[in-house]
């Protein structure tokens, strides 16, 4: 009996939609996002794809899983519903004040993010817990009931709970949101102990804030969804994607949606994850190169990084500090401004710039003919060769070269030079910027970048990654089969985890073990009824554990991974050692003589593991050159051998340079470097 | 070599950057000092062999960075780069040659290929501990402040200077710390200078003298230019301000545009004198601070280096605050040196008013608190801040509890209840203290705190603009002096205070300065065109 299993990946343009059989047999297809209603969309799609496979609803047997940028949306546009936050009385302006930080200290005219909550509807409790989890005042009941009042008549939806030190004791917000609930039954309320119960008041108070202003948007829009799928004789429920690179069910996806925050690069990193194990290569770069931005994030011993932190809505040139601050855990990413849309420009000191100003998809390249007159990387591809005009997405867009190289001929009048020097500059310029992102961010993490393969997807990424690979010295590009929809494959490789974590700071050598054990029961209790929803035998569970550790005196923790169940061994040294080599791994040194804190502990409790094995159907005939298409390549003009690459059999070689097409992207093998097609259907060059 | 084309060159120069980015990365990683590697208080940069400065990491404050580029060049000029061989690490601390005062301590790293020096790698970072006074403005005269390292080999030939280096494992407090930043500044430069060694392989070049070249002269160029779009003339501005222990410090300055020849002079002639606290300003430091008020407002985006800071002169007369002499007391040359923009943005007023910012409440609060634990162990907290509201901009205010030039973040609440025995009873925004205008300044905050304890303690504040305001610009309004209380009743002092332990602390800091005058209605309401922040 064949089993099916669906994904679908709601981004902001498109809807991928993958169904995959138990034997490995795929069947893919994109429509637009409907933004009006997401789910219209979802089943556009759904159907367009179940109806090529000729299965039913009904026969979908394995796991429906979904990642959707609904949550994103909902922050950037502001499109949440009337929220409030309660916060300790005398600490009203926590989101206004932020951390101080001007996070660009030459520009004197920057703004920063607007709050999602006003100052008007932010409310002083009187309470007070201390630091140590204490209670130093207790709720003033009375003015809770008169607050209630106010937010009915403010008609406020959803309201976010933050108090000082509540990640320590969550009892003062527990019985502040207790009587909110009794009081006004229809709203919904988030409490910081609850959504990221760690230390540093203002980014768990924008991370709770978020929580509650995207809680009355996800929890109908999932609901709907069970209930859609259902009509449909969907046999399951659906799994939600998280931005851990871990998949979870609705319910507790409804409750807290901040998770569901970037869950679509998320599944990017699982899937080149995935091809790691595959392929057997311990280390990757995932290089996605989409439209508007360019992602890399590094697979490490197969795994994809997960990071404690992250920022939405950034509004200043990518820049850190620019965005609202989530305190959730997310798989550790850069982005940049860098991609296929990105504009290219002269600056006042004549040099070729190009980024992080994008043409998006409205209105798009000039080459797209839809009123775009900025140059755009993709004018360069295609003035260079790279692309074909008539072969975009398959023939079904057709490209207007010659509109492309008239705007790229007014930058190299500004340059003095020709156009495709100009267009070959573009390419190497943002190829640069890319590299040096990426060096950043690895050395940043303490990890040598060089001799680390690439895993190239994205529109644009199979374009640009044999060059950049150059850059970074990397001796090997991975181009897996699929890579326009890798994020929705990416879904059905990602098993079912849930990260918790709960701050309790205290030195080391003095934890008070009792009240840890409460700690990471209570986690483990928690996640173990999430994984159970999302269709886990509870036997099958496997928990991690580890915790936010530092030198004391200093004030950024290390994320540790412990060996084994802190309860049962109750081993500080072996804690100690656990730091002081992710420690030494990140900063190059360790202390020996200063005492180690706990900030938080933390669980993660993973479900079976995703086998939903690939199984590419390949000719066994080698496939011949379909055409010969002229390229500028450095500083020559050549006719390069054009490949479709559906054509190409197992272990057939190309020598670079050398285009091979599909119908989403085109794979650019520079001269040097050799292609071959491998058993899994993934091309893999390398350096001849 | 023929001159570089727009494509070349930003290839070039994109990767000269990315050299000296990874030497900060690199820093800022293995560096002890949490200042440094948690605030990424630090600055990088690559020198050519002229000692230069080509190229800046983007991270650091402005203090640090310009004041390295003139540590630089008064590094070659005392050691000449042919007199240096392979594995010669240079340092210095002295405040009058790099970065104004001791704490912050210079490397300077020269880089080989093909047997000749063809490129310096630098940094300086704020050092945890320099002996001496320690933290604050109480030390009488310079040589109270610390260990003095003037310019010297701290590595000769690839070993380390072993008298240098016991001088210094003599002279401070915590060697451990200091030798363990020391050695990550020189490791961070080597990293540098092999990045630097593979860019030339990967382009074929033997030296960067022609990038260089051409990097210096573009940017010079590109700056004189945007001076020349500026109108002609000279121009004033004047900012005054009250420093702990109530002294007022006035600042002023006359512009010169000279849009001929493209320059900018700014001369500090008729501010005040130097003060007997440490809070007076070496030239170096005036100079990093001018030149950044005067990049960030022609043009944030244009390039740093020895080209574009070479159009902007900046005079004081000696002695001054500004332009501090030995044994003038430096240690914390912050707090007035924070201010040394304002009068520079007040004269600008006059002809670029779109981009200038008005004045603003300068130099963060900081607080160092030391006292006993409820199991009567002792705790010196580390140094926290607090910021006042910045000053309101042509058509937008000035961002709350923000604080400009420098901008560090503060440390959260929490994170301080949690290391000592500190309890907050407020920090919010301070309303109405932002100056009127048409754009608002920005409002301070007040920030109030007591501590858990039964045993008295020590307050050391650092406050300022308690009594004289941050003015409005173009018929905008003051914004409230700083407020700085204990048990409700004001005080002024610059050193350390001994508390009860049943006081209570409440600091509200000063607000931004208003811009442009309100217009009234005729019904005489007050009407606000500015655009809000929230």
């Amino acid at each position: 009996m064949v089993r099916y299993a669906l994904a679908v990946d709601i981004g902001g343009t498109f809807t991928d939609v993958v169904l995959r059989d138990d034997a490995g047999s795929t069947w893919v297809d994109k429509v637009l996002t409907t933004h009006n209603d997401l789910l219209d969309g979802f089943f556009q799609g759904v159907d367009l794809v179940l109806a090529r496979a000729k299965v039913r609803p009904s026969e979908v047997d394995d796991v429906v899983v979904h990642a959707t940028t609904i949550v994103t949306n909902a922050i950037i546009e502001r499109k949440g519903p009337r929220t409030a936050l309660l916060v300790t009385e005398g600490f009203r302006d926590v989101l206004a004040i932020r951390d101080e930080h001007r996070y660009e200290m030459f520009d004197p005219q920057i703004e920063f993010p607007e709050p999602l909550v006003p100052r008007e509807l932010t409310f002083g409790v009187p309470e007070r817990t201390i630091a140590d989890g204490t209670i130093g005042k207790e709720v003033d009941r009375e003015a809770v009931a008169v607050l209630a009042r106010k937010l009915q008549q403010e008609r406020v939806t959803s309201v976010a709970i933050s108090l000082l030190n509540a990640y320590r004791n969550p009892r003062n917000e527990q019985i502040v949101g207790r009587l909110l609930r009794d009081l006004v039954p229809s709203l919904y309320v988030s409490l910081s102990s609850e959504v990221a119960p760690q230390i540093r008041e203002y980014p768990r108070t924008s991370t709770v804030t978020l929580n509650a202003y995207t809680q009355p948007i996800t929890q109908p829009y999932l609901r709907a969804l069970k209930e859609r799928l259902k009509e449909r004789w969907f046999p399951n429920d659906p799994l939600i994607m998280l931005s851990n690179g871990g998949v979870i069910g609705a319910e507790v996806a409804g409750r807290f949606p901040v998770r569901m925050i970037e869950s679509g690069p998320a599944a990017g990193a699982l899937a080149a994850s995935y091809y790691a194990e595959v392929l057997g290569l311990d280390r990757l770069l995932s290089f996605d190169m989409g439209g508007t931005t360019a992602k890399a994030s590094i697979i490490e011993r197969r795994r994809p990084l997960v990071s404690g932190t992250f920022e939405v809505d950034r509004i200043y040139r990518f820049k850190a500090g620019s965005g609202l601050p989530v305190l959730i855990p997310s798989i550790d990413m850069i982005e940049i401004g860098a991609g296929g849309g990105s504009i290219a420009t002269v600056d006042d000191l004549g040099l070729l710039k190009v980024g992080p100003k994008s043409a998006g998809s409205q209105p798009g390249p000039v080459c797209y003919g839809r009123g775009g007159i900025e140059p755009t990387v993709t004018d360069a591809d295609l003035v260079l060769g790279f692309l074909d005009a008539g072969h975009f997405l398959g023939g079904d867009m057709k490209l207007d070269l010659t509109a492309a190289e008239r705007q790229i001929a007014v930058l190299a009048g500004k340059l003095g030079t020709g156009v495709g020097e100009t267009a070959a500059g573009i390419y190497r310029v943002v190829g640069e910027s890319m590299a040096s992102a990426a060096r950043a961010h690895a050395t940043d993490r303490g990890i040598d970048y060089r001799g680390v393969p690439l895993l190239a997807f994205g529109g644009a990424g199979p374009v640009h990654a044999c060059y950049v690979a150059d850059l970074l010295e990397s001796p090997m590009v991975v181009y897996p089969l699929l890579a326009s929809v890798l994020s929705a494959f990416g879904t059905l490789v990602t098993p079912a985890r849930l990260d918790l974590v709960r701050g309790a700071i205290g030195r080391l050598s003095a934890v008070n073990w009792s009240e840890a054990a409460d700690i990471i029961a209570d986690m483990a209790e928690e996640a173990r009824k999430a994984l159970v929803e999302a269709g886990c035998a509870p036997e099958s569970l496997r928990y991690s554990f580890g915790g936010d550790l530092r030198y004391f005196g200093q004030q950024n923790e290390v994320n540790v991974t412990f060996v084994g169940d802190p309860r049962r061994d109750r081993d500080v040294a072996a804690i100690r050692a656990a730091f002081e080599s992710a420690y030494e791994a990140q900063y190059g040194l360790k202390l020996g003589d200063v005492d180690v804190e706990i900030v938080s502990w933390r669980l993660t409790a993973f479900g079976p593991p995703a086998a939903r094995h690939s199984r590419a159907c390949l000719p066994s005939e080698r496939g011949a050159p379909k055409s010969k298409r002229v390229v500028r390549l450095d500083r020559d003009t050549m006719p390069v051998d054009v490949y479709d690459r559906a054509s190409l059999a197992v272990g057939q070689e190309v020598a670079g340079p050398a285009i091979i097409e599909e119908r989403e992207t085109t794979i650019i093998i520079l001269s040097g470097w050799r292609a071959r097609l491998d058993p899994t259907g993934c091309i893999m060059a390398t350096r001849a | 070599m023929k001159p570089m084309d727009g494509i070349e060159l930003e290839i070039l120069w994109s990767n000269l950057i990315s050299t000296v980015s990874e030497q900060a990365k690199a820093l800022q990683r293995i560096a002890f000092s949490p200042i440094v590697r948690e605030a990424g208080d630090l600055a990088t940069a690559v020198f050519d062999a002229k000692g230069r400065m080509v190229a800046q990491a983007v991270t650091g404050t402005p203090g640090h960075i310009n004041s390295l580029a003139a540590a630089g060049l008064n590094i070659n000029k005392a050691i000449p780069p042919e007199t240096l061989i392979a594995g010669d690490v240079l340092i210095t601390n002295d405040p009058w040659l790099s970065a104004g005062h001791f704490f912050d301590i210079t490397v300077y790293t020269p880089v080989f290929h093909k047997g000749r020096v063809i490129a310096f790698f630098g940094s300086t970072i704020h050092h945890t501990d320099i002996g001496g006074y320690g933290v604050g403005a109480g030390a009488r005269d310079v040589h109270e402040e610390g260990l003095w390292i003037p310019i010297s080999k701290l590595y000769e030939a690839g070993r380390p200077n072993a008298l240098l280096h016991d001088i210094i494992r003599h002279n401070v407090r915590t060697p451990e710390q200091v030798f363990g930043d020391l050695a990550a500044q020189v490791s961070s430069g080597r990293i540098g200078g092999e990045r630097l060694l593979a860019l030339l392989s990967r382009h074929g070049l033997d030296d960067i003298d022609d990038l260089s070249n051409e990097i210096i002269g573009r940017s010079e160029r590109a700056t004189r230019d945007a001076i020349r779009t500026l109108r002609p003339g000279v121009y004033h501005g004047q900012s005054r301000f009250d420093v702990p222990g109530g002294d007022v410090v006035l600042l002023k300055c006359a512009l010169t545009i000279d849009a001929e020849r493209g320059e900018i002079d700014i001369d500090f002639d008729g501010s005040s004198g130097a003060s007997p606290f440490g809070i007076n300003v070496v030239m170096n430091y005036t100079h990093a601070y001018s030149t950044f008020a005067i990049r960030s407002c022609l043009d944030p985006h244009l390039p740093n280096n020895f080209g574009s800071l070479a159009p902007i002169r900046v005079r004081a007369p000696e002695g001054s605050i500004v332009n501090a002499k030995y044994p003038s007391p430096v240690n914390a040359r912050h707090v007035v040196g924070m201010y040394v923009p304002m009068p520079i943005l007040k004269a600008l007023y006059h002809v670029m008013p779109e981009r200038v910012v008005a004045e603003g409440a300068g130099a963060v609060w900081t607080i160092q608190i030391q006292g006993r634990r409820a199991d009567g162990s002792p705790f010196t907290s580390s140094m926290f801040n607090y910021s006042g509201g910045m000053g309101a901009r042509l058509n937008k205010p000035g961002p709350d509890a923000t604080c400009y030039p420098t901008g560090i973040a503060a440390v959260p609440i929490e994170v301080l209840e949690a290391s000592m025995p500190i309890e907050f009873l407020r920090k919010e925004l301070r309303p109405g203290s932002g100056g009127e205008g048409r754009s608002r300044g920005g409002d301070g905050q007040i920030v109030a705190f007591r501590m858990r304890t039964e045993a008295p303690w020590l307050l050391n504040a650092v406050t300022s603009r308690t009594s004289d305001a941050a003015e409005g610009l173009g018929g905008g309004s003051a914004g409230a002096p700083g407020r700085f209380l204990v048990n409700g009743r004001p005080v002024q002092e610059a050193r350390k205070m001994a508390m009860s332990p049943e006081d209570e602390v409440e600091m509200e800091t000063p607000g931004g300065g208003g811009y442009g005058a309100v217009e009234r209605r005729a019904e005489g309401k007050t009407r606000s065109t500015s655009l809000p922040l929230r």
